[in-house]
């Protein structure tokens, strides 16, 4: 038998393939990681050799997933590194706010260009304004991460929160620091860039650390996000009309979950190689489905994004508008969920999915003195019942609003919640269970380990920072033998990929 | 320093009967002082003093310390 190496097919693998970037838990992706980590610690007392090393790798990382457009991440790099120089050094009020203001123009519009060209088109279209046609245009992965991640160190300097780094090697790794450039967090350069400097020390504590957020993490997408969604979800939501409402029901309540265990357990891995490599990232989801209200959702879910767009959105229009008082606060509140929605992509049902939000939020603040004195009028407002019926009250708000994430369009949409409304086989659910008993036990899996106490996981994150390594790394080989059992319907892309 | 006449401002619009202010503490560490009120604060303190804040003035504001700085600027200013 001869061995012969495919020399062409090796090569493959290191040049761009639109269809195969390197996700999280690919055997690619465990050979690439491992390559970073030869490195890192090979290079762990020269510090430039060892940063160097990491962006040459982020790079090629970023090259893998969006090719030549490698360098629109190398202009955004240069754009905001120049500005943010450019911005400090301008001690004239005026010329700060021409530096500023253009170079905000030129981000968003990258963003608009490449994201959104084509649904202006459609708008135009729509309205009779024109009659133009849809342009091939390439959607750079991640470029609503990217540039968000830009644009709060521009904006950071404009408000005199930070100076700009002096180095444009670091703030290279800010923007293309592979963990988090495709899919977040959305780190604020006050945190990451003074952690580039630090000298790599990975303690026994933070590798158990890491070994637990990789484990949920990879439980979260492979084992329940994808299996639920290849399985279930995406077969109902692709022809709603073909199941009974009890099954349509059921998918709305797997896709909430589903959502959530896609784009946090991708979160969850980021940390995890975050803290392998000596950076703790952001923290981006605190158990959102436990929200007491909508508005404590939004301080659950996503924080990097809420936080920014908190900052960089609400408060400038607030503050704006705040002569206006409770109208102030609703223009406010509806911009920044405006945003929230065409953020997440060019189509109305993420519009619908934040203008609802902003709906809920704005009758929430409204009515909340009146609804505070009347509980506490009846005495229930400390009441663990209330407090897990209002638990249970968000929660179907937020599902309802969820299954505007995956609809393929507002109509799919009105379809799923027809079928559930006209069209509900209570007689269909222990025939559900009984055929496909492993997606039903997921979907309870997955929720009850959501409402486990938060104690539950400091205890076993502390435990796990005490485990000797070879304990840790038969956990992660275990963790990643069920990821494999359960994987052989194969790999599902990252939902958050196309944001 | 945060001025007994600022601390009394913030105390009323946030129906507090006493809290210990500190120059670095941020907004949301003070029980009620959240990003929906945080504009009647800001215009509470625009009425006792009889100026206004420029927006970048107070988006700059990070910490309560902050807040007392822009006052003591403008006061110096007036």
């Amino acid at each position: 038998m001869s061995f012969a190496i495919d020399w062409d097919k090796l090569l493959n693998l290191f040049l761009y393939n639109p269809r195969d970037p390197i996700l999280f838990g690919s055997s690619f992706f465990l050979f690439f990681f491992a390559l970073v980590l030869f490195f890192q610690f090979s290079f762990r007392n020269n510090t430039s050799l060892r940063i160097y090393s990491l962006i040459l790798l982020s790079v090629f990382f970023y090259y893998k997933a969006s090719g030549g457009y490698v360098m629109l991440l190398f202009f955004v790099t240069m754009l905001n590194y120049f500005s943010g120089k450019l911005l400090f050094q301008s001690k004239n009020p005026t010329q700060k706010n021409i530096i500023f203001t253009i170079s905000i123009i030129i981000n968003l519009s990258l963003l608009a260009y490449f994201k959104y060209t084509n649904f202006f088109i459609q708008i135009i279209n729509d309205l009779h304004l024109g009659n133009l046609d849809a342009l091939q245009i390439f959607l750079p992965i991640g470029i609503s991460f990217f540039t968000f991640r830009a644009m709060s160190y521009l904006i950071e300097i404009y408000y005199e929160f930070i100076e700009p780094t002096d180095s444009f090697r670091d703030f290279t790794l800010f923007i293309f620091f592979f963990p988090t450039v495709l899919m977040g967090p959305i780190d604020r350069s006050s945190t990451f860039l003074p952690q580039i400097k630090e000298s790599l020390s990975v303690s026994r504590a933070s590798i158990g650390i890491a070994v637990f957020l990789l484990s949920t993490g990879l439980i979260k997408k492979f084992v329940i996000a994808d299996y639920v969604n290849l399985n279930f979800t995406s077969r109902v939501f692709e022809f709603p009309n073909r199941f009974t409402g009890t099954e349509n029901l059921l998918a709305v309540y797997a896709n909430a979950l589903q959502s959530y265990c896609d784009f946090s357990g991708y979160t969850d891995m980021a940390l995890g190689i975050g803290l392998l490599l000596g950076f703790q990232l952001t923290e981006n989801f605190n158990r959102p489905f436990k929200a007491t209200s909508v508005a404590d959702y939004w301080r659950r879910w996503h924080l990097s994004l809420s936080n920014w767009l908190l900052d960089f959105v609400f408060k400038p229009v607030n503050v704006r508008f705040r002569r206006f008082r409770k109208l102030g606060l609703i223009i406010a509140i509806t911009t920044t969920f405006f945003c929230v929605g065409l953020w997440h992509g060019p189509n109305w049902t993420f519009i619908i999915f934040g203008l609802l939000h902003s709906f809920y939020l704005v009758f929430s603040m409204l009515t909340q003195k009146l609804r505070d004195s009347f509980y506490k009028k009846i005495g229930i407002k400390k009441n663990r019942l209330f407090r897990f019926f209002q638990i249970v009250f968000t929660l179907h708000l937020l599902v309802f609003t969820a299954l505007l994430f995956k609809a393929p369009s507002v109509s799919d949409a009105f379809i799923i919640v027809e079928q559930i409304f006209t069209f509900l086989k209570p007689e269909v659910f222990p025939q559900f269970i009984l055929a496909y008993p492993e997606i039903f036990g997921l979907i309870i899996f997955g929720y009850v380990i959501h409402f486990l106490p938060d104690s539950l996981e400091l205890k076993t994150k502390e435990l796990m920072s005490k485990l000797p390594i070879i304990s840790l790394a038969i956990i992660l080989t275990l963790i990643i033998w069920i990821v494999i059992q359960v994987k052989s319907a194969g790999m599902q892309p990252f939902i958050y990929f196309k944001f | 320093m945060i001025t007994d006449r600022l601390k009394k401002v913030i105390l009323k619009e946030l129906n507090l009967e006493d809290f210990n202010f500190a120059d670095d503490m941020m907004a949301n560490q003070v029980p009620g002082w959240d990003s929906l009120n945080h504009m009647n604060i800001i215009m509470a303190v625009e009425n006792e003093y009889g100026f206004k804040f420029k927006a970048l003035e107070i988006l700059k504001m990070r910490k309560i310390g902050d807040l007392q700085k822009a006052i003591d600027l403008k006061i110096s200013d007036q």
